[in-house]
């Protein structure tokens, strides 16, 4: 892995950004898609979302009569964390966007800030739906940052750094000896979490409109307008950045860590794969799994704790 | 930065004790013309900016401060030397003592009635100074004991309660505990150096049997450990800090119980030298103890105040996390190489938290004790609303908030970020044993667990004092406090964001105190971020977090966002969806309910326990009154000091049957000990 100039740095981020942004609605489109059809339904549009998402941004903001600047704050505030977390996770080549800026540990932060906005912009608005969604939300993420950290911390011992486009050259170059028992139980773990954090089944249902069941959208009912363009468009790209993040520590293959055209052409498309794979998956779950019970949710995602303990327990006193 | 050195070593170590002096006779004035407790505030915050001064004037060239003030008895009585760790903690004094002596002068404006502890507050000021400067066991020893008598003072407050006086009496009792851990402590190294200087304890500590090492290692945790606040040692914090006055409040949480962090790095690090394995595994464990445990309590409190106690408990245990992976990493290995990389990263970490935690703990605290002026309560269940009446109160909260709950780019972040990477760094390193390595990692899953509830506790906080509809007439009422009050909060919270943002500077002056205090050779800094800062040829930690580029980027995507989406956009203003039911107060998450998922997600721990009563209107289903009471349960308290409270209590009653009080009984005794003791010095 040779270090690229300042040029090809700056033309390989901007390249990465365009695609995560353009992509992202994208996705939420096929997990539509794939559910809908699962349930013999049509299902709208692949390209339903970025309508959505125009028409919102065109209409005028209504707020609750007690909202403060916060309400107004907040969207802006979760939109802008989410986006910088993506330009730290290296999605197409081993250098992420601000390569050497950032580590896993800042986007796990930048998703706190953004999750912490959010939650608190739930509340502004004084009705019951928002304090619901936002005590949820909070609560399901002490659940899921554990395992999210215990696992990334696997990977990061195995390649000796935390930083992201070391941990995916990493593991790129070392080809299938990356893939250790130990990784894959970390990666079994972070699927886990990956779900919750991105609010599908078994842990939220992204489609329900039943208020007393809602988790993120709970926290979305009173905003509106571009404010629900900005908090819908911030949904879709942290389903970048936590995919980014299993591909990055637990999925490297592909991911270029030289810059000749076949290299690159290959990471896009790998990328690409891995989302759109995602996004297939996490459409089947929505399709084929039950809503747990919120109080039997710490019996699922406290287990990915636990398997990403025995997965660093695998790494220390197991000798390769 | 000449000027500021010759300033260091001449005029402001003998400007700060006459200012203080000065305030402490200023607060013992009778009530004249001049407001005596106003010129003994402003006296005293002169004192804290010459300590933030002098603190910063160590620390930026590296140089050693000392003045003594003549001996008596041949002990000297007080000699003070500033060397860059102590300056780091005079930092933050000077800062958390400026900030909440402006502060005070706002809220004893209103207030004129003669409080006879006022004295106690400079000199509770002067004696952390002392404590921080202190080169020998004599005068450590009658700081610590000041500190603990004027702290203990201002807890019990001008017009003390039964409960204010309860938790007074608890804080002096577990700290004079603490003290004796630390004289017995401080009397081996004495015995064995022949002196009480603290410079022949390093070489002292060094002859010790490894036995009698550890002995003292453990006396010092017990002592510092209670100082700090660190579970289990911690029953009296939660008791003190929400009855003292705010401003006390914000001292001791952001200042004081870090003389017991102060303490160990100074002794358990530096002077005790590396120690066995289970020293570091020990801090380890009390530190992801206390900061879980002090964040999963202080969800379950909605007396601000108390939460925020409870946020000092767990603060400590990150503050705890850094110290233990600097003893791990130390204790492996001196040769340099990775450990030595990982055990200054972690000590920064554990530094810098330090530094953090007494700024945003500080306007946390300001800010709830001006709702507590404002309202007239600190339950947040009785809040809501604040931020449109309190607009300064209500962002300095909101920061503070951010800052204490890691989120980038504040300061809080930034050293649980440097906590991190010692932690991860350790999992990594070969070098250690494997116990410590997986220790460190489960530490990994303690700290996220920690942040994450740090940010239900904290939005729930500040969601449900200032956001939304207020919960009861006198929320609705409230003003904001007066500019002193606000500018305090205010320069503190801008001091988390500065300090956040220059993190890679900071935390590479840090490193240079670290490297002294483990004894190793200066690193040459270069480059961005705080790992680079600190050097990036430390394998296993080639990772950097750039705070100032991640700042500059989320402004500009926050003011591309703010322009595009909000400025100049049309809004309607609706009432808020409620079933169609016209939307009121009661229709809103309290602070209770907020944590219910919570309460019931780690109940194992918390054994929640709820009480419902409801009663009917007679001859129908349908309820007239519904009350609810929950409580849980203190693990530590139930099970430890309970049943050692019921011990000592039962022990009292049995010593007490020799005392009769008959004279002849008394004499018959001391005749028997004679005798007794004749007979065993006799061989």
């Amino acid at each position: 892995m040779t270090d690229p100039t300042l040029d090809a740095r700056i033309i390989l981020g901007v390249a990465q950004v365009v695609l995560t942004l353009l992509v992202a609605p994208l996705l939420l489109g096929i997990t539509k898609r794939v559910k809908a059809r699962l349930q013999y339904r049509r299902g709208p549009d692949l390209l339903q979302p970025y309508r959505d998402l125009r028409k919102w941004w065109a209409k005028e903001s209504v707020e609750s009569d007690v909202a403060g600047p916060v309400s107004r704050a907040v969207p802006v505030v979760v939109l802008a964390a989410t986006l910088a977390a993506t330009l730290y996770i290296p999605i197409v080549a081993a250098w992420a966007p601000l390569d050497g800026w950032g580590d896993l540990v800042l986007v796990v932060g930048l998703m706190a800030l953004a999750r912490f906005a959010l939650a608190l912009g739930a509340l502004d608005a004084g009705g019951a739906f928002g304090g619901m969604g936002s005590s949820r939300e909070v609560a399901i993420s002490t659940l899921v940052e554990p395992a999210l950290l215990l696992a990334l911390a696997g990977a990061a011992v195995a390649a000796g750094s935390t930083d992201l486009g070391t941990i995916a050259a990493h593991g790129a170059e070392a080809g299938t000896a990356w893939y250790t028992p130990a990784l894959l139980l970390a990666a079994a773990a972070f699927a886990i979490v990956a779900v919750a954090e991105t609010g599908h089944e078994p842990v939220d249902n992204p489609d329900t409109h039943l208020e007393l069941t809602m988790i993120h959208e709970g926290m979305l009912l009173e905003a509106t307008g571009p404010r629900l363009a900005m908090l819908t468009y911030a949904a879709e790209l942290k389903v970048v950045v936590v995919i980014g993040l299993f591909a990055a520590a637990f999925l490297p293959a592909g991911v270029a860590t030289a810059l000749t055209p076949l290299a690159l052409a290959v990471a896009i498309g790998a990328a690409l794969g891995k989302l759109v794979l995602a996004a297939v998956i996490l459409g089947l779950l929505d399709a084929t799994l039950a809503k747990l019970r919120i109080l039997a949710l710490p019996g699922l995602l406290a287990t990915a704790s636990i398997v990403a303990a025995i997965g660093l327990a695998t790494r220390l006193w197991l000798p390769a | 930065m000449n000027l500021l050195a010759s300033l260091a070593t001449g005029p402001l170590p003998i400007a700060i004790a006459v200012l203080l002096v000065l305030s402490t006779l200023a607060a013992a004035l009778p009530n004249a013309r001049v407001n005596p407790r106003g010129l003994s505030l402003a006296l005293a915050a002169l004192a804290s900016a010459a300590i933030l001064t002098l603190g910063i004037a160590v620390l930026a060239p590296g140089a050693t401060v000392t003045a003594g003030l003549g001996e008596v008895l041949g002990f000297p009585l007080v000699r003070v030397c500033y060397d860059g760790l102590a300056a780091l903690f005079l930092i933050a004094l000077g800062a958390g003592g400026l900030a909440s002596s402006v502060y005070a002068i706002g809220s004893s404006a209103r207030d004129r009635g003669s409080d006879r502890t006022a004295p106690a507050y400079p000199v509770f000021i002067g004696s952390l100074a002392l404590v921080f400067g202190a080169s020998d066991a004599f005068a450590f020893l009658l700081a610590w004991e000041l500190m603990a008598l004027s702290s203990a003072a201002l807890v019990l407050g001008a017009r003390p309660s039964g409960d204010t006086a309860r938790a007074a009496y608890l804080y002096f009792t577990l700290t004079h505990l603490a003290t004796a851990a630390l004289v017995v402590a401080f009397a081996i190294l004495v015995s064995a150096a022949g002196t009480t200087s603290f410079e022949a304890f390093g070489a002292a500590a060094a002859d010790l049997s490894p036995a009698a090492r550890s002995v003292v290692f453990v006396l010092l945790l017990v002592g510092f450990g209670t100082k700090a606040g660190a579970i289990p040692f911690h029953v009296w914090l939660p008791r003190a800090h929400p009855v003292a006055p705010s401003h006390v409040s914000a001292l001791m949480s952001g200042v004081m119980i870090k003389a017991g962090i102060y303490g160990l790095v100074r002794f358990g690090l530096e002077i005790l030298g590396p120690g066995p394995e289970w020293w570091g595994l020990a801090v380890l464990a009390l530190g992801a103890v206390s900061a879980v445990l002090g964040v999963l309590y202080a969800l379950m409190e909605h007396d601000l105040k108390r939460l925020l106690a409870f946020h000092s408990i767990e603060n400590i245990g990150i503050i705890l996390l850094g110290v233990g992976v600097a003893m791990l990493a130390a204790g492996a290995g001196q040769e340099g190489g990775a450990v030595s990389g990982i055990a200054r990263i972690a000590l920064v970490a554990a530094l810098f938290h330090t530094l953090n935690h007494a700024l945003f703990k500080s306007v946390l605290f300001l800010a709830a004790g001006s709702v507590q002026r404002a309202v007239g309560s600190r339950d947040l269940n009785q809040l809501g609303g604040l931020a449109r009446t309190m607009p300064v109160t209500a962002v300095a909260f909101a920061v503070g908030a951010a800052a204490i709950s890691g989120l980038p780019p504040l300061n809080g972040f930034a050293s649980e970020w440097l906590t991190f990477q010692g932690l991860i760094g350790a999992g990594g390193a070969a070098s250690l044993s494997l116990v410590a390595r997986s220790a460190t990692l489960i530490a990994v899953g303690a700290l996220g667990l920690t942040t994450a509830l740090a940010v239900v506790c904290f939005v729930k906080a500040t969601g449900m004092g200032f956001l939304a509809r207020p919960r009861s007439a006198a929320a609705a009422a409230a003003n904001e406090t007066p500019r002193a009050m606000g500018a305090a909060m205010a320069g503190l919270a801008l001091a988390c964001v500065a300090i956040g943002i220059a993190a890679g500077p900071v935390s590479g002056a840090i490193g240079t105190v670290a490297t002294t205090v483990l004894g190793q050779p200066a690193v040459a800094a270069t480059g961005p971020g705080i790992a680079s800062a600190l050097g990036t040829s430390v394998p296993g930690l080639e990772a950097a977090y750039g705070a100032l580029p991640l700042a500059v980027l989320i402004s500009l995507l926050g003011l591309v966002g703010w322009g595009a989406a909000v400025r100049g956009r049309r809004v309607r203003r609706e009432p808020t969806w409620t079933c169609g039911v016209a939307p009121e107060p009661a229709f809103q998450y309290t602070a209770t309910s907020y944590a219910k998922l919570i309460r019931l997600y780690f109940g194992p721990v918390l054994r929640p326990a709820r009480e419902v009563r409801v009663e009917l209107h007679p001859g129908t289903p349908f309820p007239r009154t519904v009350r609810y009471r929950g409580e849980i349960s203190h693990l530590i308290d139930e099970r430890i000091y309970r049943p050692l409270h019921g011990a000592t209590v039962r022990a009292a009653e049995l010593i007490r049957r020799v005392q009769s009080g008959s004279l002849q009984l008394y004499l018959a005794y001391s005749v028997t000990a004679l005798v007794v003791l004749l007979l065993v010095a006799r061989r």
